[in-house]
């Protein structure tokens, strides 16, 4: 059963659609939206309601700010962040105050995160 | 196609090493050979990676390592490499096709553009962005078609790139415009004009012309 609602918004185009492809496979995980432009991020939660958020930008800076933002609207939100061109991905979830907490940048590193956060979500609730 | 074509996925970006994996093992014709980190890899003898196509996405460790890379069949005179390119860079890109990368994709690639240049290149096609085409068109005509009459180099003792540089200054190129078409430093350009002039004997670009110009056939 599809439980755990994922939006993904990354550019460039081919590390969305890699990501897509792995997330999306998954029997439990749903993408409920797909956004290349990060000023559309807002209006795509808002529509959506994801339980996380999957971000890739090429500016390293500019992810961070994203985030950042988008944490600031959404507590409850929980968001991975990921550098396209860098083995490094970031876990956020601000209403535990988790910040930039460092993920293994693999497929079962960001799946097992998902499915993670998700359990403690529903202890939590 | 008879045989499925085993691809090498090499990045330091495992997520995209597996997803790309995962997106390629679900094609009938595909299968993953090896899938690595390049920065884990040194290369000090050839290598034979044991597959079809090299899906790459550092030009570095092409420039590095690729003279080490064995063909897989004595038939190919070159290793099939797909780099796959995090910036547009045009320079970047004739830095991939000298050091020996048949094929060239941009991060705004699809997936399916992906799996397309992959069969390509399998295939012995080259794969080039459309829009880097025309600069390949401009950097091989300027290669080729500009070169002047053989006279000028004997009369003038120019170098071969001083006489490539001739018609270049003649159509008013400046030296930033003549760097970026023969992918050199402009300064590299600066030394050479500054040799032509020394050796036409002439004080500026408009002399060098002339004294082509005057030059009997």
């Amino acid at each position: 059963m599809k439980n755990i609602r994922v939006l993904v918004a990354n550019r460039p185009r081919l590390m969305r659609e890699l990501v897509l492809a792995t997330v999306g496979d998954q029997p439990d995980i749903e993408i409920v939206g797909e956004i290349q432009d990060e000023m559309d991020i807002e209006d795509a939660i808002a529509t959506t309601r994801p339980d996380f958020l999957i971000v890739a930008l090429e500016k390293l800076n500019r992810l961070s700010v994203i985030c950042d933002l988008v944490l600031q609207n959404h507590p409850q939100l929980k968001v991975i962040a990921i550098a396209p061109d860098r083995n490094s991905t970031m876990f956020y979830w601000a209403s535990l105050e988790i910040k930039s907490h460092r993920i293994e940048a693999s497929e079962d590193g960001v799946l097992e995160t998902i499915r993670k956060a998700s359990e403690t979500a529903e202890k939590i609730q | 196609m008879g045989q499925n074509i085993s691809v090498c996925i090499l990045s330091d970006n495992r997520l995209f090493r597996e997803s790309l994996g995962r997106i390629l093992t679900k094609r009938s014709d595909c299968e993953i050979a090896f899938s690595h980190g390049v920065s884990e890899i040194a290369c000090e003898e050839p290598i034979d990676w044991n597959a079809d196509v090299i899906v790459l996405d550092s030009v570095e460790f092409l420039i590095r390592n690729g003279s080490l890379w064995k063909p897989r069949k004595e038939s190919c005179d070159r290793i099939k490499v797909l780099l796959v390119a995090m910036d547009e860079d045009e320079q970047l890109f004739l830095r991939a096709v000298r050091a020996g990368a048949l094929g060239f994709i941009l991060k705004d690639a699809s997936a399916l553009d992906v799996i397309a240049a992959v069969r390509c290149v399998a295939r012995g096609e080259a794969v080039c962005p459309p829009r880097f085409c025309k600069f390949l068109f401009d950097f091989i005509a300027a290669q080729t078609i500009e070169l002047p009459d053989r006279s000028v180099r004997l009369q003038l003792s120019l170098t071969r790139r001083e006489q490539q540089l001739v018609p270049m200054i003649g159509r008013g190129l400046t030296n930033k415009e003549i760097a970026n078409q023969l992918n050199l430093s402009e300064q590299t350009i600066k030394n050479h004009v500054h040799r032509i002039l020394h050796k036409i004997g002439v004080e500026n670009r408009l002399g060098i012309v002339a004294a082509v110009h005057e030059l009997p056939n």
